[in-house]
């Protein structure tokens, strides 16, 4: 056999046995690393929406898109909670494309009423010290209980009623703005969101 | 095996050949993912594991794969551990996988474990090898955990996530921020240079 020949076939050999060793992982794998994320999912989900729901949100979800939602009008699920059929509140992620620096998705949960009853913060990548002051002295709880006819959706600076930071408006700007284009679009759409069936999970 | 060789190996891996402090090799984890202590010592771990596991491999087989391709088969072999960490981590220690998601890949890339594949594992017995994975892992490991509890201790006034500092304590953003890492791992070095410095001189 040619030398290079050899080689080939002995780097292939090496090749073959990590693969099947890879495929043995993955496979003992996969059931907890899709439990996990099914928990955190719902953990994150639980910690907006209306208490009290008995139905599994991170399952019954149906996909919208719009351009108020995030820039790419990329679909999105709309997971719903849900009490003996009748419907609570929904949880969607909208992004804020105009924070200091990148995106900021924001996990909103909303009552039947259109209501706010919860805001997460997922992913950002503001200024630390600065524009994640966000995440201090309760700031995200001033929208709870907030809705489009109670509350001037603006931060002060431009005559809303939510705080800014000194040193630090784009961050809460972007995100009061973020929260009330995904409110406007819940308002119009709320009976496409709860009545369309649920999608069926790619999972 | 003498006592005098597990010696050399142990003294050699964590100290005197330290991958960080004098080899400089791996820079892109230690001063990627040290923002806290926390996370020094969890990605120290997992490289730990890999060097350890494709150490013993690559000892194993140092006789069998021929000289003209070792390289690409330790490649291989290296890869096949970490993505076996990485699946494993997201598994069953989902949050410590959260943080330091983004760097586990890299340690592929990490010049110590293929350094150590090829000037130590390709050489020696497997009982050596693993011995000098786990030596040089714990010397990482120690470097790591350093520089991550000085970054979070000056850049937060915390040590694993507990407040250490006064109140009154202004944190040095600066250290959390990727120059601090440069600058806290000079530092790091000065001390390192002058406890080698002080023990050559009193012999």
């Amino acid at each position: 056999m040619p030398h290079f020949l050899k080689m080939g076939v002995i780097l292939m050999i090496v090749g073959l046995i990590a693969t099947a060793i890879l495929a043995g992982v993955e496979d003992v794998t996969r059931g907890p690393i899709a439990q996990t994320q099914r928990q955190e999912l719902l953990n994150s989900l639980a910690q907006v929406l209306p208490k009290g729901f008995d139905n599994a949100p991170e399952r019954d979800f149906v996909q919208l898109a719009d351009k108020r939602i995030n820039r790419k009008a990329k679909p999105v699920p709309f997971y719903r909670s849900r009490k003996a059929g009748t419907d609570l509140g929904v949880a969607f992620m909208v992004t804020a494309p105009d924070g200091y620096s990148g995106n900021i998705d924001i996990l909103i949960g909303v009552d039947a009423t259109g209501t706010v009853t919860g805001i997460n913060i997922v992913a950002h990548a503001e200024t630390p010290g600065l524009g994640d002051k966000i995440f201090k002295n309760n700031w995200l709880g001033a929208f709870i209980g907030k809705n489009l006819k109670n509350a001037k959706w603006g931060v002060k600076k431009d005559g809303g009623e939510f705080d800014q930071f000194a040193g630090a408006t784009i961050t809460p700007r972007a995100i009061v703005n973020a929260i009330k284009r995904g409110l406007d679009f819940y308002a119009e759409n709320q009976e496409k969101i709860f009545k369309t069936p649920a999608e069926e999970s790619a999972k | 095996m003498s006592v005098s060789e597990t010696k050399e190996i142990i003294v050699n891996g964590f100290w005197k050949n330290n991958g960080v402090f004098v080899q400089m090799l791996g820079m892109c984890p230690t001063l990627g993912v040290t923002t806290s202590a926390e996370n020094g010592i969890g990605m120290g771990l997992a490289t730990t594991a890999v060097l350890v596991g494709s150490n013993l491999v690559v000892s194993m087989v140092r006789k069998v794969v021929p000289n003209d391709v070792r390289i690409p088969a330790f490649i291989i072999i290296i890869a096949s551990f970490v993505t076996i960490v990485d699946l494993a981590m997201n598994a069953f220690v989902h949050d410590l996988h959260k943080v330091l998601g983004l760097f586990i890949p890299l340690i592929v890339v990490n010049c110590i474990i293929l350094g150590r594949a090829e000037a130590f594992a390709s050489k020696n017995t497997p009982v050596s090898a693993i011995l000098d994975g786990i030596s040089t892992g714990l010397g990482f490991t120690f470097a790591l955990f350093l520089l991550g509890a000085a970054r979070e201790l000056l850049g937060s006034g915390q040590l694993f996530g507990q407040q250490i500092m006064p109140a009154d304590f202004q944190p040095a953003l600066g250290f959390i921020l990727p120059p601090g890492a440069f600058i806290a791992l000079g530092f790091i070095l000065v001390w390192q240079k002058w406890i080698d410095q002080r023990s050559a001189a009193k012999r």
